[in-house]
């Protein structure tokens, strides 16, 4: 009966042997299928939908110009069900999230600490793995390419209007008003899909603002103390640069509300707005609308010091070589593949992210170009919004408040769901 | 059309009756063992076999896991520990999961009662004689075939460029901003789409249940001189009572469980107005909270079989008397 094997492996794992380790001899035996003579032979996931094309050539070439390793490129298949079965892919390069880093936290990723790949990586650019989890004694995480986001503006709108790139709060509203004055809307944005709003204002002027990795280090320390009471939290921390968003977002389009992602694309690329808080991944759907508009970023500035101001990075792609798996070599070769500075590069010129390597190519895009300086001194920050664990519905909390009137019950209920998720964490 | 098919699937439910409680022995083709007692033959099992290991390896077996994770920590790998009631006790103090229940339920009620009046009003008009019944129930039929999450994103863009834009137009109000961005009104356009995608479903099955009332009844009646509203109510509702009890249960397991409308229409938002039960019980595995969600699907698990057992209690009584 073929339920049978099943039956007993699940109940292996209930007797606590693990679910690691009863799939773990899984593999070895898929394994030792695939090695006997020939090239090994390892699979590649890579999902990132606009690179797929990129990353196909590029194992076709590696797998062209050497014969020891065979790899093979997965794009589809679902990560925690591989983690899960104990047969995860033999190298991942993914978006670096939270979710990712509870495989890490777990153990489930290998150390690549001692790779000479792992030397180049800027340490403040490692640094950003670290911020969402750790593993004693691991670097089981290389960075490969970061995305800068903050807010892209309409160069043609801004010269127009004899305006400059604001560097302070005050200036930023200035512009604003300018812009309003000549029946320009300031900024698009896009309420119904609730991300948008995490992602851009919301984590702009929070960032902006505070020590994000500090807070949360502190957030987490607190774990179900945070509350009214406790010395840092949503309410007490978030208040302000909640109350500056609000006022920012008044200057925002009428039907925001109803308004999505897809929306917001097009209308900026119309000239609908003259600002939009939005990361790189937007400038590829606009220039689909409108290729010839010339676009601009520059850090959304909410204090009134220059110095203060940071954009906003998330890790686009980073690598990893799991723990179970018994090709780990050729894992490795291939990760030193994809870690040559030539090969990174090119993918960063080509999908307009920032390289995390001491000597990378600075971007040379015209449009990301105001985002390099702040990249390079280190004045970054992730997105805050990201730092909270998917199973609160943060991103509909930011909606609310961006929408209703009470943002602070918001914020005091994003306590009191992480002090929640803290008790049986 | 001579047999009377209501009492006949009523006395069909006497049989099943019977037969679970080993009165009958029409499935035994009739053999007995030397004590007296029927003999099934074993084809009987060959056949339960197959549904039998598949519903096992792909519902039970997935189910008793998660119910068992659901006293652990298990995040979906890895290691865990035992944390007893931990996640039940969560769940209770869970805010979120509370109004979760509260939309999910009231959303369940307000459109099992709106899918199946309108569905058995369209259901006696196409049974009736009237034009053009045959397209006009091909065409009522149509929203079945399509994909709920393309039936949402459809009526989101409806919901949030068309209907502001016809408000506007008219100028009426009420319709120039749209509801999907309204907390307190999001809901209704949640129910009106959940109810465009599920009539025709229910209204299939209440045309075939009024296409079995036998048209001697009907005569019947109209030599009693009964008027067309008390056949309607005292002749058509009580024989397809038995339809009606199935289209209720099936909709509102349905509704309970709605997701992939919300998704496409407000993805739970604005806020958490429109977050369903479902929903939340999702974000437990892209969200890391697997053994969490999993405690709270437990719980959703033994309510909608209470209610289940209940509805079918309630109603069993009568749809027999019909």
């Amino acid at each position: 009966m073929p339920g049978k094997k099943r039956t007993r492996s699940s109940a292996r794992a209930v007797l606590g042997v693990g679910v690691l380790g009863a799939a773990l001899a899984l593999t070895g035996c898929a394994g030792a299928a695939g090695a006997g003579s020939g090239p090994a032979e390892i699979t590649f996931h890579m999902s990132k939908p606009e690179a797929i094309p990129y990353f196909r050539d590029l194992v076709e070439r590696f797998n062209d110009e050497q014969t020891e390793v065979e790899v093979t490129l997965d794009t589809a298949s679902n990560l925690s069900a591989g983690f899960l079965r104990g047969n995860p892919p033999d190298v991942g390069l993914l978006n670096y999230n939270m979710e990712m880093a509870r495989f890490m936290e777990r153990g489930a990723l290998s150390d690549l600490g001692d790779m000479p790949e792992a030397e180049r990586i800027r340490p403040d650019v490692q640094e950003l793995v670290n911020q969402y989890a750790t593993y004693p004694g691991r670097t089981s995480v290389l960075p490969y390419s970061v995305a800068a986001a903050s807010v892209i503006y309409n160069i043609q709108m801004f010269e127009d209007n004899g305006l400059e790139v604001p560097t302070t709060y005050e200036e930023l509203i200035e512009v604003c008003e300018t812009l309003l004055d000549a029946g320009i809307t300031p900024f698009y944005s896009t309420y119904r899909d609730a991300w948008t709003v995490a992602q851009g204002p919301f984590d702009y002027t929070v960032g902006g603002r505070i020590d994000v990795a500090d807070f949360y280090e502190q957030m987490n320390e607190l774990g179900t103390e945070v509350g009214p009471d406790s010395p840092v939290s949503f309410e007490k921390t978030f208040a302000e640069p909640v109350a500056q968003m609000k006022e920012l977002l008044t200057y925002t389009n009428d039907d925001a509300e109803s308004r999505g992602y897809g929306d917001g694309n097009v209308a900026f690329a119309n000239g609908e707005a003259a600002m939009y808080m939005q990361g790189p991944w937007a400038l590829g759907e606009i220039a689909k609308t409108n290729p010839e508009l010339e676009l601009g970023t520059f850090p959304l500035p909410v204090t009134d010091d220059p110095e203060d101001l940071k954009v906003r990075v998330n890790l686009d792609l980073a690598l990893w070589i799991p723990e179970v798996g018994t090709n780990h070599e050729a894992a490795r070769t291939f990760v030193s593949y994809l870690m040559q500075q030539d090969v990174m590069d090119d993918y960063n010129a080509s999908y307009l992210a920032f390289g995390t390597t001491e000597e990378a190519a600075p971007v040379t895009d015209p449009r990301i170009i105001g985002m390099q300086e702040y990249y390079d001194e280190g004045k970054f920050y992730q997105g805050p919004s990201r730092a909270i664990p998917l199973t609160i519905p943060v991103d509909n909390y930011i909606q609310s408040m961006a929408t209703g009137d009470d943002p602070e019950a918001e914020l005091r209920r994003l306590d009191a769901d992480w002090a929640r998720l803290a008790l049986r964490g | 059309m001579t047999t009377p098919i209501a009492p006949a699937s009523a006395a069909a439910g006497r049989l099943v009756d019977a037969a679970e409680h080993g009165q009958s022995d029409h499935l035994a083709g009739g053999r007995h063992d030397k004590k007296g007692r029927s003999r099934v033959d074993p084809v009987y099992y060959a056949f339960l076999l197959p549904t039998l290991i598949l519903f096992t390896l792909a519902i039970t077996v997935p189910a008793v896991l998660g119910i068992f994770y659901s006293f652990t920590n298990f995040i979906g790998f890895g290691d865990w520990q035992f944390t007893g009631l931990t996640n039940y006790i969560a769940v209770f103090q869970d805010p979120a999961v509370l109004s979760g229940y509260l939309f999910t339920f009231g959303f369940a009620i307000v459109t099992v009662v709106l899918v199946n009046v309108i569905a058995f009003m369209l259901a006696v008009a196409l049974t009736s004689r009237i034009r053009l019944k045959v397209p006009l129930r091909a065409i009522f039929v149509i929203p079945m075939v399509i994909s709920g999450i393309v039936i949402a994103y459809v009526f989101q863009f409806l919901f949030s460029n068309s209907l502001p834009a016809l408000g506007n137009g008219l100028g009426i109000p009420l319709l120039q901003e749209s509801i999907l961005a309204n907390p307190d009104l999001a809901w209704i356009a949640i129910v009106i789409t959940a109810t465009w995608q599920s009539v025709p479903g229910t209204l299939l099955i209440y045309i075939a249940g009024l296409l079995s009332i036998p048209g001697e009844v009907y005569e019947a009646a109209d030599i009693d001189g009964a008027t067309a509203r008390e056949k309607l109510f005292r002749v058509t509702l009580p024989l397809v009572a038995g339809y009606v009890v199935i289209n209720v249960i099936l909709g509102f397991k349905n509704y309970l469980n709605v997701y992939d409308i919300i998704v496409g229409l407000t993805n739970g938002g604005p806020g958490t107005a429109t977050r369903s039960i479902a929903m939340t019980i999702f974000t437990g595995f892209t969200g890391g909270d697997y053994a969490y969600q999993m405690a709270n699907a437990t719980i959703f698990f033994i309510i909608a079989v209470a209610i289940s057992i209940l509805q079918l209690r309630l109603t069993r009584n009568r749809a027999a008397s019909a």
